[in-house]
């Protein structure tokens, strides 16, 4: 998975897709990768995770060779303004980019290539061995992967649509680019996960995911049952690895990573995830 | 008067779980109740009475007094703009590429959809009580404020930003060359999409009146709603509650309670496993006394922090998936402020 410039980490909302895409960036800057991690909105978990505090657009470096950035689609959008147009006056263009942002809102493929743009740049610029990129829900997932494309068919002239090619392009190469699609054994990710990997491999935007399944109780060998509260505890663990065992069965994962158990800074869960992800891989 | 309780939580808390037990408990207790839900698990919507749940409410084959309902979580915003577009407009919308895309992409757009049929439930005066388990899309808290953003969108914000001044005439962006900030979008986008996207604008803009009124009647509904935040103990979903905990006065009401769902015992946290016990069941014993503290400290400092009234529902392995299950784990349930939320 190191070997990747673009890992995307999607998941169905509460699944832990931050704390994988924190544990992931983490593994890389142990490696000795420089390494970008990305989050889409402020309050965000993998700032947390990775106590970068409030990042912004610009990207903080919180320990040696990992840096930390916010996607703000304004910021991203002045800054691809200013390298195309190579305006001077910051005022100016932000009259340009209100505008462009207003006409991106009617043809929304617009607006998510201004975001995934700034990160395929970001790619393509030297500056880091690996871009993480703690990308939206799978609900959302699907319009910024097929954002270059829509642009190919939406627009017929403009010069958005010439970097639109390269863009598909670094998508669609599995050797640059990995979707991570994280998942927990319940009846709803499972499903949401299965549509995502089914219109993934039907478009093919991107290479085959990698499905990891989170929060994946150890099942019990032991067959006794003692008296009082142990006892109850171990009922309750035996129901739910039998509860999971179904979902992992109907969709077998590539990788899986445990429950955390009495956890309870966000860094110390993306520490652990880390170090699982390193024995996995 | 129609009380209406709004549920709102992260995704994957259970929230739409303690939605339907709730309703299936103020049924119970005689109150006629309409649960709307969005994209239920295929199991629960069965326990909801409901073959093939659809937009408009069923009543349940086996309880009394309870009504189900489900969203389509593929209704937009579209829909409600033709509805207040005169004729002409609204066929050259239908076929409008943009307003396609738009309805699909636009983030609120499900939120907007949502609020608006549940606004529906709530004026027709049918129930007593009307429980929305609110969609987690865009964080939860732009079910409140979808519509306004919708209002904004078809209203003439988009169009005074394009043109940096009073509303155009339609024969305004043919006459790009004055206009040196659409000349350079013209560079980027292409003269052909600018000119397609100022027309769908103007088309759009016609049924701003409208749109505004409603929206207006919707916020109304949800202001005078109930509001509950439903959370687990991991650090994620308990971040999103402290965001909803700390927006909804803004936006409707202080949340009558933060439910924490998928609570352990109490009694477990201090159990020490027996040291001749197997070490795999010592193990686990540990593990999980572990995670009802973390649990017991998460739930303690929501209610000193910020003073919130804390309710708990059970860890059930298995989600309940038929009315026993649903009523069970109400009966199990501690600290849910009844009295605040019944009519």
């Amino acid at each position: 998975m190191l070997d990747k410039r673009l890992v995307i980490v999607s998941g169905k909302g509460g699944v832990g897709k931050s704390v994988v895409a924190s544990g992931l960036a983490l593994l890389g800057q142990r490696n000795g990768l420089r390494i970008l991690a990305v989050e889409m909105e402020a309050g965000g978990g993998l700032s947390a995770h990775l106590g970068a505090g409030d990042p912004g657009f610009e990207p903080r470096e919180v320990r040696p060779g990992l840096h930390v950035m916010r996607m703000v689609r304004s910021d991203a959008l002045l800054e691809y303004l200013s390298l195309q147009l190579r305006l001077p006056g910051m005022g100016r263009l932000g009259a340009v980019a209100r505008a462009f942002d207003a006409l991106a809102t009617a043809a929304p493929a617009v607006r998510e290539i201004v975001t995934i743009g700034k990160i395929l740049w970001e790619v393509r610029e030297d500056r880091w061995d690996m871009v993480v990129f703690d990308a939206p829900p799978t609900g959302q997932i699907a319009s910024y992967l097929r954002a270059p494309a829509s642009i190919s068919e939406l627009v017929t002239t403009g010069r958005i649509r010439s970097q639109s090619k390269w863009m598909a392009d670094t998508l669609g190469n599995p050797a640059l680019t990995q979707l991570i699609l994280v998942t927990l054994p319940e009846e709803l990710p499972t499903s949401e996960t299965m549509e995502t990997i089914e219109w993934v491999t039907r478009t093919g935007v991107v290479g085959p995911p990698t499905v990891i399944a989170n929060r994946v109780l150890e099942k019990v060998s032991v067959s006794s049952t003692p008296q009082g509260a142990v006892g109850d505890m171990l009922t309750l663990h035996r129901s739910l690895t039998e509860e999971q065992e179904r979902w992992l069965a109907e969709l077998p994962p590539d990788l899986t990573l445990p429950y955390m158990f009495g956890l309870f800074t966000p860094g110390e869960v993306a520490a652990h995830i880390s170090d699982e992800l390193e024995a996995l891989t | 008067m129609t009380r209406t309780i709004l549920v709102t939580g992260a995704g994957g808390v259970g929230k739409t779980t303690f939605s339907a037990g709730l309703a299936v408990q103020a049924a119970r207790e005689g109150v006629r109740t309409l649960v709307v839900t969005v994209d239920p698990a295929r199991r629960l919507a069965s326990a909801l009475g409901a073959h093939d749940l659809g937009d408009e409410p069923q009543p349940h084959d086996e309880l009394e007094h309870l009504w189900a309902a489900m969203l389509d979580s593929q209704a937009s915003w579209r829909a409600v703009a033709m509805r207040h577009a005169d004729p002409e407009v609204a066929t050259r919308l239908a076929d409008n590429e943009f307003f396609r895309a738009a309805s699909e992409h636009f983030p609120a757009s499900q939120s907007y959809a949502a609020a608006d049929q549940a606004a529906t439930f709530v004026q027709a005066r049918v129930w007593d009580l009307v429980i929305v388990d609110t969609p987690p899309s865009g964080g939860g808290i732009d079910f409140f404020t979808a519509p306004a953003q919708m209002a904004d969108l078809v209203g003439g914000r988009l169009l005074r930003w394009i043109t940096g001044g009073p509303l155009p005439g339609r024969r305004f962006f043919y006459d790009r060359a004055a206009r040196p900030m659409l000349r350079i979008a013209d560079t980027i986008l292409g003269s052909d999409l600018l000119q397609r996207i100022s027309e769908f604008l103007l088309d759009l803009r016609t049924t701003y009146d409208g749109v505004a009124r409603r929206g207006r009647e919707i916020e109304t509904v949800l202001r005078e709603a109930a509001t509950l935040v439903v959370t687990t103990a991991d650090p994620a979903p308990v971040g999103e509650a402290v965001r909803f905990y700390r927006q909804l006065p803004e936006v409707a009401s202080t949340p009558a309670a933060v439910v924490f769902n998928r609570v352990l015992p109490t009694a477990w946290a201090t159990v020490r496993p027996d040291p001749d016990l197997p070490v795999e069941l010592g193990r686990i014993a540990e593990q999980w006394s572990a995670e009802t503290v973390r649990q017991a400290d998460a739930r303690e400092e929501f209610s000193s922090r910020y003073g919130a009234r804390v309710a708990t529902v059970p860890w059930r392995a298995v989600p309940p998936t038929n009315l026993a299950g649903l009523a069970g784990l109400m009966d199990d349930a501690e600290g849910i402020p009844w009295g605040d939320l019944l009519p």
